[in-house]
């Protein structure tokens, strides 16, 4: 072959089509659509349960609005979409894919961004749209007060700590890079340790709890614990920088794995 | 093309690949060879900007591979034929390489058709056999119609059929003008394929030439085999003429620093009757043993013993 000048796409290009790539390989593994059924039934089945329920959410025996049953939904049902989009990196980690992905995109800043977008992107608006399914669910069933401004609000949180939850797992993936490891850290520091912290009843145990991301997450879906909306935005924002930093070092500097 | 310059890569205290420097060049079959152990896939790495050298570069057709907006398009390569994700279908992975450069689906039929993955492409790779493994892992490294093509080991675990085959293909490779650098452990393999062979050791250069030129080097004992009634006559003219000159029983000789042209002129001037001549080359696996004996990472007790008698 003789060298010919050949004029190369611009970085927009790579990166539109590593993106593409990276919808493709979503769509393509049985994974992904065992992680959105279980996200659906986790969701959704909060959602309906909680309906049903209803009298017996809050204290004071008051009935809760509709956008509970999607924040309550979410709480728990985050995990499948977390786990998809874990998987997403720590499986070519795990099957040596990582190899010929970065074959195809050696530009590892391309890749690390469209890693970052498209997966946690994709978890996001499943979770809003089957938080909203919830919400609807809900109203039908226990006639939950539902009013348009209420649910955005509502879905405009969903969409915040789906954001972080999944910038977390991309940045954890990209760091530990072995599916267990990735997965145990998420799932301590999103749920375990935010609820069982403060469940010893020592102070600084509790306060530890309430630097954790998914103190964060809880509050802005549920109101809890204690604490301001710009500490719970700084939970979630500071907690997705560091992960996605650290996972970003470890893709743009190590070697491929 | 590629150009290796000075590449080096230390593991902590190891040191992988040191100080390699060669070129591979088009329209040849450049075999990279040396044994288990010796840097051949942590160099192919390199080259393709999958792990940091410690010092030195790799191009590929005078860039960084990492620094390519099309890579597939410059070089492609198989490297470890399992490192696929086991829950997609062939045919979807070789999609994914496509969508990274805006190559038509066409073209993924294509190379499944090329390297004779057919129907199979459409399974889940879980299921692949190693020899369907290697021809998924071709076809991706084939599906930018790359100038620069890089196998290693690709011969691994294939029956002869699959050998024949990935045989054919490189030289056809070659043939068409591109780069081919092919690794093994393997002389044997090398001696069919390779028209230039890369001799690595320890991660250090130990060989960089043309494959005759390594036979030829390393072939001051090349043999000239001649069967002939009159041994003794024969013989005697043959040392006057500086060879040196073993009986080789039943009525052969073997003559050492001559050619064979040499033999044939000696016995007509002398007028003995010749019933046999031929050349014998040192194959190329006791080069190979010969050149790469020092380096052997892991070496098995009494091993050198046995090496020397052959």
């Amino acid at each position: 072959m003789t060298a010919v000048a050949v004029r190369e796409p611009g970085t927009a290009t790579v990166l539109g089509r590593a993106a593409a790539a990276e919808w493709l390989r979503l769509r393509t593994v049985r994974t992904t659509w065992w992680c959105l059924l279980a996200a659906t039934v986790t969701i959704v089945g909060i959602g309906v349960i909680l309906a049903y329920d209803a009298d017996d959410v809050t204290a004071s025996g008051e009935l809760p609005p509709a956008t509970a049953a999607g924040e309550f939904g979410v709480v728990l049902g985050q995990f499948a979409l977390l786990v998809l989009v874990l998987l997403a990196v720590t499986q070519e980690y795990a099957s040596g894919a990582i190899t010929p992905t970065l074959q195809w995109t050696p530009r590892r800043g391309v890749l690390l961004a469209a890693r970052l977008a498209v997966p946690v992107l994709a978890a996001t608006a499943v979770g809003v749209l089957l938080a909203l399914a919830a919400d609807i669910a809900a109203w039908f069933i226990a006639d939950l007060a539902f009013s348009p401004g209420d649910v955005a609000g509502s879905l405009g949180r969903v969409a915040a700590v789906l954001l972080a939850g999944g910038a977390l797992a991309i940045g954890v993936g990209l760091l530990l890079r072995s599916t267990a490891g990735a997965l145990a850290t998420v799932f301590l520091l999103q749920l375990v340790l935010p609820f069982l912290l403060p469940a010893f009843g020592v102070q600084w145990m509790a306060d530890l709890g309430e630097l954790l991301p998914g103190s964060g997450a809880i509050w802005t879906l549920l109101g809890e614990p204690e604490m301001t909306a710009g500490q719970a935005t700084a939970l979630l924002v500071g907690w997705a920088a560091v992960a996605v930093g650290l996972g970003g070092w470890s893709l743009l500097r190590r070697d491929a794995g | 093309m590629i150009s290796v310059r000075g590449l080096t890569k230390q593991y902590g205290a190891v040191t992988a690949v040191d100080d390699l420097t060669f070129d591979v060049a088009p329209g040849k079959v450049t075999g990279f060879l040396g044994p288990n152990g010796a840097g051949k896939s942590t160099t192919m790495r390199m080259i393709l900007g999958l792990d940091r050298p410690t010092s030195g570069s790799a191009l590929v057709g005078g860039r960084p591979f990492a620094r390519l907006a099309e890579p597939l398009r410059a070089a492609g390569a198989l490297l470890d034929a399992g490192a696929v994700h086991p829950g997609r279908s062939g045919r979807d992975h070789l999609r994914v390489a496509a969508r990274t450069h805006g190559i038509p689906l066409r073209r993924v039929d294509e190379v499944i058709e090329q390297v004779g993955l057919g129907p199979a492409a459409r399974r889940r790779v879980k299921g692949y056999s190693l020899g369907m493994r290697q021809r998924l892992g071709i076809a991706t490294a084939l599906i930018g119609d790359p100038g620069v093509v890089l196998f290693d080991e690709p011969m691994n675990g294939l029956d002869l059929d699959g050998v024949r085959w990935i045989r054919r293909l490189v030289r056809g490779l070659a043939d068409e003008g591109r780069t081919v650098l092919l690794s093994s452990h393997l002389m044997s393999e090398m001696e069919q394929t390779a028209d230039h062979l890369v001799i690595i050791g320890r991660g250090r250069l130990i060989a960089d030439a043309s494959f005759q030129e390594v036979m030829r080097g390393q072939g001051a004992g090349r043999k000239v085999r001649v069967r002939t009634p009159s041994t003794d006559q024969l013989a005697g003219a043959l040392l006057r003429r500086g060879a040196v000159v073993h009986p080789a029983g039943d009525g052969e000789l073997l003559a050492e620093g001559v050619s064979a042209e040499a033999v044939g002129d000696v016995a007509l001037e002398e007028a003995v009757a010749v019933h046999r001549l031929a050349e014998e080359h040192s194959s190329l696996e006791q080069v190979y043993l010969d050149l790469t004996g020092d380096s052997v990472q892991y070496r098995v007790a009494g091993a050198p013993e046995l090496v020397a008698q052959r």
